[in-house]
């Protein structure tokens, strides 16, 4: 069985590995110069929590916008960066069981010696340890080429796009990806159709999961400041704010999505108090709903725990659908 | 007599159609058995019932007494040559070899390369290469090196030229002559099986109509040529399988369970095919004028 996996799928795992190879020769290069930009821009003292001095303060901030101003175009990269799990669902995981019943030749296979039980568990713990190595290859180089990205961006690795592409992450995405094409193909039995239900079924999850369980892995925490006085708190860079705004002193909200600064005892141009304008009554204050950064690696071991079970749950109706097909 | 099949009222539906309904035949040991009918009939859903590829929805089946499906253990008796004889395309003749006997816990990798080589199979090609006729012999080397006591080829010949289709039954009888192996072959021609079969199993829409040794069904099969037959009954005849009429005459091929002795009736032999045919005509088919839109 095992030696009949690797003669089947040798050609796509050279494929695989070249693909990889390719990629790290591109992003090796692009990585390695955006530390070098880090480093030279004195980068790394300013992200300290640490008090800086004026002058300093000044430095860094210049700094930190000549460095997103050269790569922030590298987030789109990280974008794309972010769509490799799925191919690897759609060409490993959807042709597993698609390929065999379009040619027929599961009838060869799984009437050999072996019962087509062993013959589904040998092959999709194959694949899938295969899978597993390669996401954990990829979780890891993107995470060294994705931190200097992350450092400079006021979200931190909680970000929604730098958060999915490194840590753990890519082990539940990957797994699911291929879990799901393996169950697609047996259930559509074509080639094309099943990767097409991978696509469209992997997108769904992924943003299902984004955009309404995660923010609520944990309870959010809010913190206020605020609108007269010297800038952010400390201790808010690299945390995921979910919401954010502008209250009255009653907790009326304002003005949603907004943040306002002013010196102490600021006045606006025409005299009256700082955000008079926008309606704001005395002893208005910023208001924000977020996840500390230190849940990061919480929020990656939730995240993946679920893709990874969703996958289990995947593989296992794929072996009780196996048994039906003929 | 041992007994390598055996159906009981088996039956096989997809969705609300039935591929195979109350099927109930016996294979001998030994035998090499033919089985015929038309396209949709139910012959690859009866042989993938047999082989476990599929589950029965109704009776049973049993090779050498247990039930083939999810039964790994039986599968190693068994040889099975799907439709079309499916291999890894990309895969070479000698890596098939291989496959099989990391597959199988009894593999004669020996018999399917001296096989190969006897019919000039290049072991370094990728079979998806070869030509329709060397990749079924490469099918049924594969099949025969798992040493089985009852082969199952479903529609083998289909697809091969007729010199190929001789070539392919010619060797396949070579080999299975000195085994004692049990062959159940199906076809939707008789005329290609029925040189090589000492055994008939007839199928038509999803019913079995026929089934018994060629021997016995040629002799007590006839055909009566005689005045118009009103269906009364005939002397020695069994049963009237089919029928045609003209103003004056009727020719009925009829099974006989004795000698007809009435006289008004011309008594002719009848061959393995006529028999056949006339059990085929039998089936109904259904009209489908409704779903067409047109007058019946």
């Amino acid at each position: 069985m095992i030696w009949l996996t690797w003669r089947q799928h040798r050609k796509l795992a050279l494929y695989t590995l070249l693909g990889f190879a390719v990629l790290a020769a591109v992003l090796v290069p692009i990585g390695l110069s955006m530390r070098h930009t880090f480093a030279d821009l004195g980068l790394a003292e300013c992200l300290r929590p640490s008090a800086l001095s004026e002058a300093a303060a000044q430095t860094c901030d210049v700094g930190l916008r000549r460095f997103s101003d050269r790569y922030d175009s590298l987030n789109l990269v990280a974008v794309l960066l972010i769509s490799l799990p799925v191919l690897v669902g759609l060409f490993w995981g959807a042709p597993l069981v698609a390929r065999e019943v379009e040619q027929g030749t599961h009838r060869f296979v799984w009437t050999q010696g072996v019962g087509r039980t062993r013959w589904a568990l040998v092959k999709f713990g194959l694949v899938g340890g295969a899978v597993v190595l390669l996401s954990v290859g990829y979780g890891l180089g993107m995470s060294w080429w994705v931190a200097p990205l992350t450092q400079a961006a006021h979200e931190g690795r909680l970000g929604v796009i730098v958060f999915d592409l490194q840590g753990i992450v890519p082990i539940g995405y990957t797994l699911f990806a291929v879990a799901l094409g393996i169950f697609a193909g047996t259930v559509w039995k074509r080639m094309l159709p099943a990767m097409g239900i991978t696509l469209a079924g992997f997108i769904g999850v992924r943003a299902a999961v984004e955009m309404l369980a995660r923010p609520h892995y944990q309870p959010a925490r809010t913190q206020t400041f605020p609108i007269e006085g010297n800038g952010i708190p400390e201790g808010d860079r690299g945390n995921w704010i979910l919401a954010a705004g502008i209250r009255n002193p009653d907790g009326t909200m304002v003005a949603e999505n907004a943040r306002i600064q002013c010196p102490p005892g600021g006045k606006g141009p025409d005299g009256r108090a700082c955000g008079a304008e926008l309606g704001l009554q005395p002893g208005a204050y910023n208001w924000e709903l977020y996840q500390p950064a230190d849940r990061f690696w919480l929020f990656q071991g939730i995240e993946t725990g679920i893709f990874v079970a969703l996958a289990v749950l995947l593989l296992y109706l794929a072996v009780r659908r196996v048994r039906r097909i003929a | 007599m041992d007994m390598v099949l055996e159906a009981d009222r088996l039956g096989k539906r997809y969705g609300s159609t039935w591929a195979l309904r109350d099927c109930s035949l016996h294979l001998p040991a030994g035998r090499i058995a033919a089985l015929v009918g038309p396209n949709g009939a139910g012959k690859s859903t009866l042989l993938h019932l047999a082989v476990g590829l599929l589950k029965p929805d109704s009776g049973a089946v049993r090779v050498f007494g247990r039930s083939p499906y999810g039964d790994t253990e039986g599968l190693s008796d068994i040889g099975f040559v799907a439709q079309d004889t499916p291999l890894y395309r990309d895969f070479t003749a000698a890596e098939l070899v291989i496959a099989g006997g990391k597959l199988n816990k009894r593999w004669d990798a020996g018999l399917a390369r001296q096989r190969l080589a006897q019919l000039g199979i290049p072991p370094d090609r990728p079979v998806g290469k070869l030509s329709g006729g060397q990749r079924a012999q490469v099918a049924l080397a594969l099949a025969l090196a798992k040493q089985p006591r009852l082969l199952l080829l479903d529609e083998p010949v289909a697809s091969l030229d007729p010199l190929a289709r001789r070539e392919f039954l010619q060797s396949l009888m070579g080999s299975v002559a000195e085994s004692g192996t049990t062959v159940l072959l199906s076809s939707h021609l008789l005329a290609d099986l029925e040189r090589v079969c000492d055994f008939l199993i007839v199928l038509n829409a999803s019913q079995v109509q026929l089934t018994g040794a060629v021997d016995d069904l040629v002799a007590e099969h006839r055909q009566l040529v005689g005045p118009r037959h009103d269906g009364g009954v005939i002397g020695g005849v069994a049963a009237v399988v089919r029928a045609s009429h003209t103003d004056r005459q009727s020719t009925l091929l009829v099974r006989t369970d004795g000698p007809v002795t009435d006289p008004a009736w011309t008594v002719r032999d009848v061959s393995l095919e006529d028999v056949v045919l006339a059990y085929l005509a039998d089936g109904t088919t259904q009209t489908s004028h409704s779903e067409w839109g047109v007058a019946a």
